[in-house]
């Protein structure tokens, strides 16, 4: 099972600047992982290259997931294969219809599955049960993707389209930013039903308010593109009591 | 013999049946003469390699098969010439089609009265080519206060070789009238023709036309569509241009604003590939003072093709109160598609709202990626995002059949996008 998301000394670059310098990471079904860290660290440079967003260049290291090699794989094969990445600034995409799209997203994975496309019926009956999950509005999931949302209901659509694709492997990078805390529960809230014993999640965050509600069991922090202290929840409440510098110091004076 | 008058010379066994052809052959062989790339107004469409050719002007027997329809109401043409044969039932009462050629007595009487008309005097040389030497077409009337709900269709089928055909239409919409016209022009299996359509309107008071004029031309063939609109006070007149493939294609899209309270919109659609070249020219000429003017046309461009947009809003002295606005949006999809886009106002009125906008780009990189990460693949994600593109046009069709239609063609069109 060690063979779920392991990410293998992991440097990458964007614009010739490399961010990631060499991340180390294993991730087990069942797990939720924080990935903490002061801005600029690499964080949603982390998400993206996982992604696969094509501006970031991998210069080493191996990403293997479910056994696949993730970096080998286009955006939309990852997806396939159980990825999902919800967007730190979700896009907003005029005129196409958020269930016409989620049809399209499921029906893609179904056909890479060797299934049928699923029905309008037991579709409606999906998106029904997974709106109330996330206490997405009916006319919000009916609207042109994120188009006239505001900030929180483009987190709360991210978490409805996850609930609806049914990834093994959730990235939220900064999904808390911009959120109220009232927002903030029902994200939460509904990242909890999701989780089970086959799925993982990687929550990116700058804060521990988040950590409150989806309770981590391991906190990563990540500092200049390198994972330098790992631990359990504890070590998310403790960042939160003293900040990201005493760990800076630690690791500029190992130097 | 000059170039042009050896071109001319394959048309004249024409018979003139309308005097108004005879006055037009005249000019024709006179001092009007067909433009070229140093005129302005064709400054990006080429055309003078069409009038250098043979073609054939006969009219042949035309024993072909015409693909079935799924609307009703279609009258046919082919090769610019009527179908009895292939007419579907008789049209919805209130609306009249009568072919050019096979009208007498009172009906010739009233083309005569009408044709040449509308067509701006000064219009280029292929409109007086059409004038002088069309043969038939269709002469549609919608009777004073008639609301007809059902569209009417004329289709001109094109097929068979290296023909020139010069394609004549009419419309009038009577007072307090309503109805919509599709004029359909569609390659069965024609190859390097040359096609001449000129479709003169002319809407009486409080009419309410809505003309959609389908363009579906293949392989090597030209086609020059001419379309002049008059519209007497309080009309509304709507042209939907949908250009769905055609090598080399040509719209020239006229409104002459003679009354007060009209409201003029022109909306278009044009996808083109390989190395076709689609160009639209537009110009709404505000005569009379409190009138709006909407014009959007979209337009879709991949591999090596070019579009053209030209459109022209002139808001004369007296049109006081006018709303035009105009906006043109280009999407191109390929390193070696082109654009040429040019908005143009002339405006001597001083009470007056006008826009104009035009944008090209491409498909949005953040807008793919995102589709994409959810599982859609290139193809799908690029398709979605044309169609949403279009869909802003397509909105405007108030007829649900042909909306689905043409998106369902613009599903099919983007289908093996790379």
């Amino acid at each position: 099972m060690s063979e779920f998301l392991n990410i293998q000394n992991l440097k990458a670059s964007v614009g010739g600047n490399q961010i990631l310098k060499g991340i180390n990471l294993q991730v087990k079904p069942g797990e939720i992982h924080a990935i903490m860290g002061p801005n600029g660290s690499g964080k949603s440079t982390l998400s993206s290259v996982l992604a696969g967003r094509e501006e970031y260049e991998v210069e080493e290291g191996e990403v293997t997931f479910v056994g696949k090699d993730l970096l080998d794989l286009e955006p939309e094969e990852r997806s396939h294969e159980g990825l999902f990445l919800a967007f730190q600034y979700p896009v907003e995409i005029p005129g196409v219809s958020n269930l016409n799209f989620l049809k399209a997203a499921i029906n893609a994975k179904r056909a890479h599955d060797g299934l049928d496309d699923i029905s309008a019926k037991d579709f409606m009956l999906l998106v029904k049960e997974k709106q109330a999950l996330v206490e997405l509005k009916q006319s919000l999931a009916n609207r042109s993707v994120n188009e006239g949302f505001s900030g929180g209901e483009k987190k709360r659509n991210e978490i409805f389209q996850m609930a609806m694709l049914e990834p093994r492997l959730g990235i939220l990078d900064e999904t808390d930013s911009g959120l109220d805390i009232d927002a903030l529960k029902i994200v939460a809230n509904g990242v909890n039903k999701l989780k089970s014993e086959d799925n993982a999640f990687i929550v990116i965050t700058h804060y521990q308010r988040l950590l409150d509600y989806i309770v981590p069991d391991f906190v990563h922090v990540l500092y200049n593109g390198k994972i330098v202290k790992s631990g359990d929840k504890h070590l998310a409440l403790e960042l939160e009591k003293k900040g990201y510098d005493w760990i800076i110091e630690e690791v500029e004076s190992a130097k | 013999m000059s170039d042009k008058q050896e071109f001319l010379k394959q048309f004249d066994h024409i018979p003139a049946v309308y005097p108004v052809q005879g006055n037009a052959r005249a000019a024709i062989h006179g001092e009007l003469d067909f433009p070229t790339i140093r005129d302005e107004d064709w400054k990006y469409t080429r055309v003078s390699g069409l009038v250098k050719k043979t073609y054939q002007t006969d009219e042949v027997g035309m024993s072909i098969n015409v693909p079935g329809s799924e609307r009703s109401n279609q009258v046919v043409y082919i090769n610019g010439i009527h179908q009895h044969q292939h007419q579907s039932g008789s049209l919805p009462s209130g609306i009249f089609h009568v072919s050019m050629k096979e009208a007498t007595g009172d009906d010739k009487d009233w083309l005569t009265k009408h044709i040449g008309q509308y067509i701006d005097k000064s219009c280029h040389a292929f409109c007086a080519l059409n004038t002088g030497y069309f043969q038939d077409g269709a002469a549609l009337t919608v009777a004073p206060n008639s609301v007809v709900k059902d569209p009417v269709e004329v289709t001109n089928f094109t097929s068979g070789n290296e023909r020139a055909v010069n394609v004549r239409h009419f419309v009038e919409a009577g007072t307090n009238s309503k109805a919509t016209v599709i004029l359909n022009q569609e390659s069965i299996d024609a190859k390097n023709q040359f096609v001449n359509v000129v479709t003169e309107v002319m809407l009486h008071e409080g009419a309410n036309l809505t003309i959609y004029v389908l363009q579906n031309e293949k392989s090597e063939s030209a086609l020059i569509h001419s379309m002049h609109i008059k519209q007497a006070s309080n009309s509304t007149c709507t042209v939907f241009t949908v250009t769905k493939s055609g090598d080399l294609v040509r719209n020239n899209l006229r409104f002459d604003v003679e009354g007060e309270g009209c409201e003029s919109n022109m909306f278009g659609i044009y996808f083109t590939d390989q190395k076709q070249h689609i160009d639209n020219h537009t110009y709404v000429d505000h005569q009379k003072p409190h009138c709006n003017s909407n014009e959007l046309y979209k337009g879709v461009m991949t591999d090596q093709s070019t579009g053209v947009f030209n459109g022209k809003i002139m808001v004369r002295r007296d049109a006081q109160q006018i709303n035009a606005f105009q906006s043109n949006q280009n999407v191109l999809l390929s390193d070696k598609a082109t654009i040429n886009t040019k908005p143009e106002l002339e405006i001597y009125a001083d009470d007056v709202k006008c826009s104009h906008g035009c944008t090209i780009g491409q498909l949005d990189e953040e807008a793919m990626f995102y589709l994409r990460s959810r599982g859609l693949d290139k193809n799908q994600a690029a398709k979605l995002l044309l169609q949403a593109f279009a869909g802003d046009v397509l909105e405007k069709m108030e007829d649900d059949q042909l909306r689905d239609e043409i998106a369902s063609f613009i599903h099919q069109k983007f289908e093996h996008l790379s």
